[in-house]
């Protein structure tokens, strides 16, 4: 069932689904600058999940890319940083091109717990979700006050739009059923945070199911901390602005060509 | 409301309406449209509120108003044009290195054999990359 153990064992390793019709799983690791981290989140989710690891290493310039190979993750590697979206975009368009079925989210940085991304996972193999969404409710996250009042601004709006609750708009724990992969593969928007945000409206739109379920959430390992006072105001009148403008829009359209 | 002030008030919205649609069509991103959308909004302010333009120019001991927007506003010209090349090296370097990146894997798919040192046949030649550049 786990492919890919030992780094280059074999070509095989990089076509693990070819010519099954079982329903199969990838489990997609952005990671920047996580080489403290990264091999144990791989191995962690290697022992517990049934499926392959593809870590997409977005420009690290440490040994990121080295650890997780070692691991026995497939490591694709992005020319220099270009964002969790577009870290994800790849991600989406490798399992189209493999065949994988079911895609799974997870931090580099040892965020997410391995029994939490299992329970996302079930959502939607049994059909419940198409978008299943973890979420740090709940949880004791330290946040700033600017934090959580963006989050609550962006909950209500996201909510309000998809007919659903989704408390945390910006989370990036997530599982996407096949028909949510192929069409994030053609379409994912990159820009920071959007991607979380704009991500849900599409679904919304693209009348997928979305189910949030409360998780637990470490404190990062490394990392930096959340943005400063000015940077969340920018950030969070930016979201505004593409969910008020959502409805809108042209639908956005990457990498037409080339996924089918 | 005089006519001056009508003008700059059908400027600004000219420019934040184009804004929006060109953020609809997808051509521009969130962060330039936030910025232009900041823009038409400060000339709205700065044309409607003359009194607090001329208060401010009395203030720093310039004679006029206007001269104060054209100051201001050459100078947040000037900081855009600024941001905008910083941006544009920062494209340029980056197409250097996705050139760089299709180079090397283009030689594997053309056919190049590799290093003669590393697995090549004995005195295996070097690979010519342009044959048309010799000579």
């Amino acid at each position: 069932m786990v492919v890919g153990r030992v780094s280059g064992q074999s070509i095989e390793s990089h076509h693990p689904r070819e010519g099954t019709a079982l329903p199969s799983l990838l489990v997609i690791i952005p990671a920047l600058n996580e080489e403290e981290t990264v091999a144990v989140v791989v191995r962690g989710v290697l022992d517990h999940l049934p499926g392959d690891v593809l870590v997409i290493d977005d420009g690290s310039w440490d040994r990121t890319a080295h650890e997780a190979t070692a691991s026995g993750a497939v490591v694709l590697r992005h020319p220099f940083n270009l964002g969790v979206g577009a870290a994800l975009r790849t991600g989406f368009r490798y399992a189209v091109e493999h065949g994988y079925t079911t895609v799974v989210q997870v931090d580099a940085d040892g965020q997410h717990e391995v029994t939490d991304a299992k329970r996302l996972v079930e959502l939607v193999t049994n059909g419940e979700a198409d978008l299943a969404v973890g979420s740090r409710f709940g949880s004791d996250y330290d946040v700033s006050r600017m934090r959580r009042l963006s989050m609550k601004l962006l909950s209500r709006r996201v909510s309000r739009y998809l007919g659903t609750p989704v408390h945390d708009t910006t989370s990036g724990f997530r599982a996407f059923s096949h028909s949510a992969v192929t069409r994030f593969a053609r379409s994912y928007p990159s820009a920071y945070l959007s991607d979380t945000v704009e991500a849900l409206l599409m679904a919304g739109d693209w009348g997928l199911t979305v189910v949030e379920i409360p998780v637990q959430m470490h404190a990062r390992k490394g990392g930096q901390p959340s943005a400063s006072f000015g940077k969340s105001v920018y950030h969070l009148s930016r979201l505004t602005l593409v969910i008020a403008l959502h409805r809108f829009r042209r639908p956005l359209y990457q990498h037409v060509e080339g996924v089918t | 409301m005089n006519r001056l002030e009508a003008v700059v008030l059908v400027a600004a919205v000219l420019l934040m309406a184009f804004t929006v649609e060109v953020l609809r069509r997808r051509r521009l991103s969130e962060s330039y449209a936030l910025l232009w959308l900041g823009v038409g909004l400060s000339a709205l302010v700065l044309g409607l509120a003359r009194p607090v333009v001329d208060r401010v120019s009395e203030a720093l001991g310039i004679a006029y108003g206007t001269s104060l927007v054209f100051g201001v506003a050459i100078i947040f010209l000037l900081a855009v044009c600024i941001n905008l090349s910083i941006h544009v090296s920062k494209l340029e370097s980056r197409v250097e290195v996705l050139a760089e990146e299709v180079a090397l894997l283009r030689g594997p798919i053309d056919g190049l054999p590799g290093p003669p040192d590393h697995g090549g046949p004995e005195g295996a030649p070097a690979p010519v990359i342009n044959p048309d550049a010799v000579g």
